[in-house]
């Protein structure tokens, strides 16, 4: 008897579930079911955007096009004169063959992506695409930068925060201020501010307080573009962080840490073994959103940088509207959709998220 | 250290970690609102200057006319109405939609929660770039007006935000309560929208400032959405279309003058909101 009256609570209870879930569902396969169903399609074909050129059924070679990659040696140069290997007489450097040699040509020009050293040796990573492996590579470095420096600042920020102090709902508002700024201009904002000459706030500041000799052209230099994007992201998104951190702050109840400091416990293994573990699901929430927005970067990279440097979302953005090859843009939303599903689920199983 | 010290030593370090997240999060704002108040020649002076002073005289001058040019711009002001009105729509109907599905999936029993996890998740998955000419085929085959595509397809990224951070806050509220308004007769239909919802105050506020923002700061559905009915442009679109009023090139000073003026709005919303955030558990309401 009991049995049957909870499995009719159960039913009843999935039913309900059932009814609850609809809107969303029903909004979701309205707006995305038929666009991703597109994006899969088209990634399979030479579709070319705002054009009356055929399209045709190319199976992988969209796919195959941007991820091949091979990894070849570069071999030293010798000196005929000396039979050592040859060293260039201004730098001091070892000198290797040019890439260009050692990467195949048939059937398909592979052609340099970047170049390391590994023992002596110096290798050169080829690719039939290589903006795109570079891009690839670039926004896996900006995310894991951005969300760990995000990460530890939105935790400081909210912790701050959560404290009992004069101007603390005014400090709320205050926090939220970078998140509240429109993306795009904020992106020209810090433009604005790495501007390469004194006009620019860093150069200016640099200068005045002697760090600097003569101006950085941050957006321009090949190592400083990565960082500045970083320090614009790191600064935008630490509120939205801190924010969805102090939500689950508040959510800890006050008795467990009266009860800590009548047991004589630290500030210190208070946050350790009260706030960290309690704030796991709400971090672990913020942390994927964060990071999955972070693989997907577009604004800051299309405004700052455009050609000059791609993330994958706006290296994608170029082959669509500039290069017009709709097909290969397809395939590259997919590739960044598969790379973002392995980080979700990795995430979700490292984090503990349980689904369930 | 006497005690008395070590409590003074303390309140200073943290007024100074206080005074430094302050400069930290203001300080390139307070660098848009001096460029702001900067004619062109002043923008140019190098160095440049921490407060408007004139490039020849090195005295203090303010510049206002950004602000007067931005006002009297029809299209940003048409811009902030269009911007309200999207993003508040889309926000209501994210928290709405997103808060039952939550409850679903962070209160009830059922199968198939895991993958209706994440296939909500995986709509955010895709870049915006990808899906956008797949959206403008389902717009245009829907005939919606720009303003009301706008709504549907920034659900695309708050709905599944609100509904996972929404899910994680059903799942930490103690079954007891759940439990106990059953034993008092209530349907569960009634214990979610009676006691669990306004439990879950501060998530809500929570995620409705930052799906509001979100929406509020889109960019790229507004510019492609928007350019069949320029009347429907939202902020955003809006500064990017500013072609200067007395500067033939484009006219830093107004979007930065504009940008000040879009962020000033949000920020009094929070000052509002705030307290919601704060309020909590009421204390008691639940024994952990």
């Amino acid at each position: 008897m009991a049995n049957s009256s909870s499995s009719k609570l159960g039913n009843e209870e999935e039913k309900l579930a059932l009814k609850l879930l609809l809107p969303a569902f029903l909004i979701l396969v309205i707006i995305a079911l038929y666009p991703l169903g597109q994006v899969f399609y088209t990634s399979f074909t030479d579709k070319e955007f705002a054009s009356s050129t055929e399209t045709n059924f190319v199976g992988l070679d969209n796919y195959k096009a941007l991820l091949s990659v091979t990894v070849k040696e570069l071999p030293p140069v010798i000196d005929e004169k000396t039979g050592e290997q040859a060293v260039d007489e201004e730098s001091g450097q070892k000198i290797f063959e040019r890439p260009i040699r050692v990467l195949p040509r048939d059937p398909h020009l592979y052609r340099p992506s970047f170049e390391f050293s590994f023992f002596g040796n110096k290798y050169v990573v080829g690719a039939r695409t290589p903006d795109f492996i570079r891009s690839l590579w670039n926004t896996l470095l900006f995310t894991f930068f951005s969300v760990f420096f995000e990460t530890l600042l939105g935790l400081i920020v909210a912790l701050v925060v959560n404290s009992e102090f004069r101007g603390r709902g005014a400090m709320r508002a205050v926090m939220l201020v970078p998140w509240a700024v429109i993306t795009v201009v904020s992106a020209r904002m810090w433009e604005w501010m790495f501007e390469p000459t004194r006009a620019g706030l860093f150069n200016m500041l640099g200068e005045r307080f002697g760090f600097i000799e003569g101006s950085f052209a941050f957006l321009s230099n090949n190592s400083l573009q990565l960082p500045a994007i970083i320090a614009v992201d790191v600064w935008k998104t630490t509120p939205f962080m801190a924010l969805l951190i102090l939500a689950g702050l508040q959510l800890i109840p006050n008795e467990l840490y009266e009860a800590a400091e009548m047991d004589g416990a630290s500030k210190f293994r208070q946050f350790f073994n009260i706030t960290l573990p309690l704030l796991k699901p709400s971090l672990a929430v913020a942390l994927i959103f964060r990071t999955l927005d972070a693989l997907r970067v577009f604004d800051v990279f299309q405004v700052m940088l455009s050609q000059k440097r791609y993330s994958m979302a706006s290296f994608n953005y170029f082959q669509l509207i500039s290069a017009r090859q709709m097909g290969m843009a397809s395939a590259i939303g997919v590739i960044i959709f598969i790379i973002i599903f392995a980080f979700a689920v990795l995430y979700m199983k490292s984090l503990g998220v349980d689904t369930e | 250290m006497t005690r008395e010290q070590k409590e003074k030593l303390r309140k200073f370090l943290f007024y100074l970690v206080l005074a430094v997240i302050v400069v930290y999060l203001l300080f390139p704002f307070y660098w848009a609102i001096a460029s702001s108040l900067k004619s062109e020649a002043q923008l140019s002076m190098t160095p440049a200057t921490l407060i408007p002073r004139d490039p020849d005289t090195g005295e203090i001058s303010i510049f206002t006319r950004n602000y007067r040019a931005v006002f009297s711009n029809g299209g940003f002001v048409r811009g902030l109405i269009n911007s309200t009105i999207v993003a508040t729509s889309t926000t209501i109907l994210a928290l709405l939609t997103g808060s039952f599905a939550a409850f679903a999936l962070g209160k009830l029993r059922f199968k198939g929660k895991t993958p209706a996890l994440y296939t909500i998740l995986a709509m955010t998955m895709f870049p915006q770039v990808t899906v956008l000419s797949g959206l403008y085929a389902v717009i245009n085959a829907l005939n919606l007006s720009a303003r009301v595509s706008m709504i549907f397809t920034y659900l695309l990224f708050t709905l599944p935000f609100t509904t996972w951070v929404l899910t994680s806050f059903f799942r930490d509220l103690p079954d007891e309560i759940m439990q106990s308004a059953q034993v008092d007769g209530a349907t569960p239909f009634q214990t979610f929208h009676m006691i669990l919802l306004p439990l879950t105050a501060p998530a809500l506020v929570t995620t409705g400032l930052l799906s509001f923002i979100q929406a509020w700061n889109e960019y790229l559905f507004a510019l492609t959405f928007t350019s069949i009915d320029p009347s429907a442009r939202t902020v955003p679109v809006a500064i990017q279309f500013f072609s200067g009023e007395f500067a033939r090139q484009e006219p830093f000073g107004e979007i930065m003058a504009a940008a000040v003026l879009v962020t000033v709005p949000i920020v009094v919303l929070v000052l509002i909101f705030q307290r919601r955030i704060v309020a909590g558990l009421t204390a008691g309401a639940v024994k952990g």
